[in-house]
């Protein structure tokens, strides 16, 4: 960890320290979106027990050979420990690894700690000692006052150990983010209702534990008399079903950040950690942003699946939607949602819940349809190391073209009607798709759009100081607020046209079914269109040329509040059904109260450069 | 993080031989419910393998934060002492700053036992109220306090607020103040930060910083990063007018944010001279992808008129609104026999070759445009 040098130290001596200290920690630290162990307590009438911890802990030769004190074996020298010295300042000489972090307890100790009152029981449980932080959902089983006779066994009544609670607890890095917290919280509860479920039909939780209690035990005595120490949780592991979910938990967990467990073999819990699926390049894509950008997707956009159809329709459980199974096979990087919708015969509602559901599993992203008028530029963060696996990927997909020559004449801007050679087969501009495809998906490109923002040169009054104080461009052209996401917004049927997209119905929609461009109604329509803005700004947009074109102007006004700077040149195409080229006419005309920029467009930008 | 820790309340709680543990002192009275200590009592006075360490629990929308202490000796009832002295504040809260002073305070009361018996003297415990009660005001209050115990000892407590890490800084980085360089009390800084301090004007990079202040490179580094890591400076790209920028979807804020759209005005505009908004977010959009600072000057020579564009650049670059597009040199071809390159790999950019070789730029360039085996990337 950084250590920084306050303003009145001199460091100068040990510059040599501070400069190596970050990578040897990056070592050592371990990933810190991991978790260090996972650990299954329970407490009942038989007092707190931990059932199951993995991973094992090491247990030192030197404990066994301490004659001194009656220990018990699987407690480890607390020398991990004592890496405080006396200022409680820890020393740097020897950094814990996460494994020695939670090692350093022992088994009695997490099972007081972690078998928590039943008051505590049905919420988030978080406990963080020194570096460790545990967290877990401690679930009650029944209340603690009955006791109850299983229904299975028609022996007569007799007092059986029967568990109140119990609480799969995961150990991090007391530095992880509190969105991976409550990421494990979330498993962790959803592994709890799965066993509460089953213990509830077959008491599957009591079998369990009483067979990880008994092998314990077993190694216990074993111990006692043969004097070798071992870890009877490496035990339990063939014999104990739950112990082998546990330990499949963890270790997707700290690899792919999957996990799909069975427990009983019958209930399926399925989980995914956002931190480790969501990675481009060595960022990786925050959940709140994840989730803002899933609420801000337009019927315009498209979904880009990240593998291919067959390897996707294969992962999918046996029991999935039918509907997820038809947008997988319906869907297509030049197919926009709304599209996607009547193709694969499903409410755009829905297909915007699935496609929600894909990109945050890490099977998708959302992109802007592929069209011959999309620019593309390189992404910042695009991977063009010459030695990357990405260039070999490349050729064995595209044979005969290489990725640097290919990412090159992505270096400014281009659009993918500039590829095209008219003397070209038909076959190459097809490959040319697939080729941009491949590079989306593997982040390498982002696409620009065009946008446009009113602002009128001011006048002489104003360069002499005269100007008012004006409320925001923004604030004035309030109008109709487009940032709320539009799910729900359903559009017509597509038009033959390619380019034109569909646009939703809005409540002031255009007056072009009016007759008569000059028409008074037409006019006052325009007027009031204009009245929000300042008289300054009314005079400017007045004085172009094109203004003296009634048509235009009123074009012009009624688009207004797209000129903010917020809404790029497709989705007022969308809104407003508009060809590309009506509104360039427009921009151009009027090149003079408006200023006019291309950059990404930040709803989507997330998937292809994500913040830093 | 904006919010400072607010402590709701401070507790001291001790294993009482007869009636157990139980919270003796808590400020302000009755914070903690029974309830909420029957609960969490096990982690505030605790088994022997937890003592000295940091314990946070949450329950009941509290956060608790302690470190139990355990005193061996004859003399106590039971042969121990235990208490705990801590915190608690909200569930949400951020307690991360608070733990350092927890550890502090709980190795003072150490001292103070082992050296005069202050807690186990229930005279001189009785002193403890008053002095959590101070406790409690200032570190809301300032966030820091002193607090004289007896003659010979006295509490210093600092919260110190943890920031993000700093990024490593390279040589071909140039450091910008981010805000006005007179605010900056030069006496508060080690001696090689003074040292430097002249040099950052925004414009030099780190390795020529080292050169111009006669200071070692790596020094310099270090203490450019501990500025980074205060929000003192901030870092920037090396200018030159044949660089290339372009917009990024922040440059709207211009447009949206008043206060920002000042600051903006009275940092590029030329001395006395007064550019409009309208000016400034042209130029700002001028730069695109092909188009160098030069072609920028030429093409909008009138804005420029009243507009300084190193200000503009830098100021664009520090608040995010463009970003600069580098070079990138690939060797795509070479020969089996020939070493594979080391510059030219797709990683370093042509400020990092330049800087590293001490070629000039344009030098490079002529070098590299005309190689038919490399290719040149931008991003």
């Amino acid at each position: 960890m950084y250590k920084p040098v306050s303003p009145s130290m001199d460091y100068t001596a040990d510059h040599k320290s501070a400069f190596k200290q970050p990578e040897r920690n990056a070592i050592i630290s371990g990933d810190r979106t991991s978790p260090i162990s996972v650990i299954l307590v329970s407490s009942g009438s038989r007092g707190n027990k931990l059932l199951f911890r993995y991973p094992f802990q090491r247990v030192s030769e030197n404990t066994s050979s301490s004659a001194n004190k009656q220990r018990s074996p699987y407690a480890l020298n607390t020398a991990g420990d004592a890496a405080d010295d006396q200022d409680g300042d820890s020393r740097e000489q020897t950094p814990l690894t996460d494994e020695q972090l939670v090692a350093g307890f022992s088994d009695i100790i997490l099972a007081t700690i972690l078998a928590t009152k039943s008051d505590m029981c049905g919420k988030k449980f978080e406990l963080k000692i020194d570096n460790v932080r545990f967290v877990g959902h401690p679930t009650l089983l029944q209340s603690p006052h009955t006791i109850q006779v299983s229904k299975t066994d028609p022996s007569p009544k007799r007092e059986m150990p029967t568990m109140i609670l119990f609480s799969v607890v995961f150990a991090l890095r007391a530095n992880a983010d509190p969105s991976v917290i409550s990421c494990m919280h979330n498993l962790s509860r959803r592994i709890a209702i799965a066993l509460q479920h089953e213990e509830r039909r077959c008491q599957y939780l009591t079998r369990e534990a009483k067979l990880m209690l008994a092998v314990q035990d077993e190694v216990t005595t074993m111990t006692e008399t043969d004097g070798t120490p071992q870890s009877p949780f490496r035990q339990i592991l063939p014999k104990c079903k739950l112990a082998r979910d546990l330990k499949e938990a963890y270790d997707s967990l700290c690899t792919t950040g999957v996990v799909r467990l069975h427990i009983n073999n019958w209930l399926e819990v399925s989980f995914c950690l956002p931190h480790k699926i969501h990675r481009v390049g060595g960022n990786h894509i925050p959940p709140e942003a994840l989730e803002s950008s899933l609420k801000a997707i337009r019927p315009y956009h498209a979904l880009l699946l990240l593998d291919n159809e067959k390897t996707l329709l294969a992962q999918l459980p046996l029991d999935c939607s039918p509907a997820l199974v038809r947008l997988i096979k319906t869907c297509s990087a030049v197919k926009n949602l709304q599209q996607l919708a009547q193709d694969a015969d499903l409410a755009l509602l829905q297909i915007f819940q699935i496609a929600a559901h894909l990109v945050y599993w890490g099977k998708a992203i959302i992109v802007y349809p592929l069209c011959e008028n999309n620019v593309y530029m390189l992404s910042p963060h695009a991977n063009i190391r010459l030695y990357s696996p990405l260039a070999e990927q490349f050729a064995q997909q595209f044979p005969g073209h290489d990725l640097p020559s290919m990412l090159a004449k992505f270096s400014l801007p281009i659009s993918l009607s500039e590829f095209r050679n008219p003397l070209d087969a038909p076959m190459h501009e097809a490959q040319l798709i697939q080729m941009v495809v491949w590079m989306l998906q593997r982040r390498l490109l982002i696409q620009l759009h065009t946008y446009a923002c009113l602002l009128v040169p001011p006048t002489e009054d104003e360069e002499h100081g005269l100007k008012e104080e004006e409320p925001l461009l923004a604030a004035r052209l309030g109008g109709r607020s487009l940032s709320t996401p539009n799910a729900l917004s359903f559009g017509s049927p597509t038009s033959s046209d390619d380019m034109t997209l569909t646009s939703p119905s809005m409540d002031n929609s255009s007056s072009e079914l009016l007759p008569g461009s000059d028409s008074p109604l037409n006019k006052r329509m325009t007027e009031t269109l204009l009245a929000s803005l300042t008289e300054q700004e009314r005079q400017g947009i007045l004085s172009v040329p094109a203004a003296q074109s009634p048509e235009d102007l009123r074009m012009f006004a009624r688009l207004l509040h797209y000129f903010r700077g917020h809404h790029h040149l497709e989705e007022i195409m969308y809104n407003e059904n508009m060809r590309r080229s009506q509104l360039k006419t427009l921009f151009d005309k009027f090149r003079s109260v408006l200023v006019v920029t291309n950059h990404e467009d930040p709803v989507i930008s997330i998937f292809q450069s994500p913040p830093e | 993080m904006g919010t400072k820790s607010r402590i709701e309340c401070i507790f001291f709680s001790e294993f009482h031989p007869t009636l157990g543990p139980k919270i003796t002192y808590q400020v302000p009275e009755e914070y903690i419910s029974r309830e909420l200590f029957d609960t969490v009592q096990v982690y505030i006075i605790t088994k022997p393998e937890l003592q000295n360490k940091l314990i946070t629990v949450t329950a009941m929308g509290k956060k608790l934060i302690g470190c139990p202490v355990c005193i061996e000796h004859k003399k106590y009832s039971r042969n121990a002492l235990l208490f705990n002295l801590g915190l608690v504040c909200d569930a949400q809260t951020k307690t991360c700053a608070l733990e350092p002073i927890v550890k502090k305070l709980s190795g003072y009361l150490t001292t103070l036992e082992l050296e005069s018996g202050f807690i186990s003297n229930e005279e001189s415990k009785q002193k403890l109220l008053p002095i959590m009660s101070t406790l409690l005001e200032d570190l809301n209050a300032d966030g820091s306090c002193t607090l004289p115990i007896d003659e010979s000892n006295t509490i210093h407590l600092k919260l110190i607020e943890l920031r993000k890490d700093p990024v490593i800084v390279q040589e071909y980085d140039v450091p910008v103040f981010t805000q006005n360089k007179d605010y900056f009390i030069k006496t508060q800084w080690d001696l090689t930060t003074q040292q430097i301090l002249p040099y950052i004007d925004g414009y030099r990079h780190i390795q020529k910083i080292s050169a111009e202040a006669d200071v070692e490179l790596n020094l310099v580094r270090i203490a450019v990063q501990n500025l980074l890591y205060y929000d003192v400076v901030t870092l920037v790209s090396i200018f030159q007018y044949s660089n290339v920028y372009c917009t990024t979807p922040d440059v709207q804020t211009l447009i949206d944010d008043k206060s920002l759209q000042e600051e903006c005005l009275d940092y590029v505009c030329k001395a006395g001279q007064r550019a409009s908004l309208r000016d400034v977010f042209l130029l700002y959009c001028g730069l695109t992808p092909g188009t160098t600072v030069r072609d920028l000057c030429s093409r909008y020579s009138l804005q420029l008129q009243r507009v300084d564009e190193r200000k503009l650049i830098q100021f664009g670059l520090t608040k995010g609104l463009i970003r600069r597009l580098q070079k990138y040199p690939v060797k795509v071809i070479r020969d089996e026999r020939s070493r594979p390159p080391r510059l030219y790999t797709g990683c370093h950019s042509y400020d990092e070759i330049c800087c590293k070789t001490g070629m000039s730029y344009r030098e490079l360039d002529e070098r590299l445009e005309n190689d038919p085996n490399i290719i040149i990337c931008w991003k």
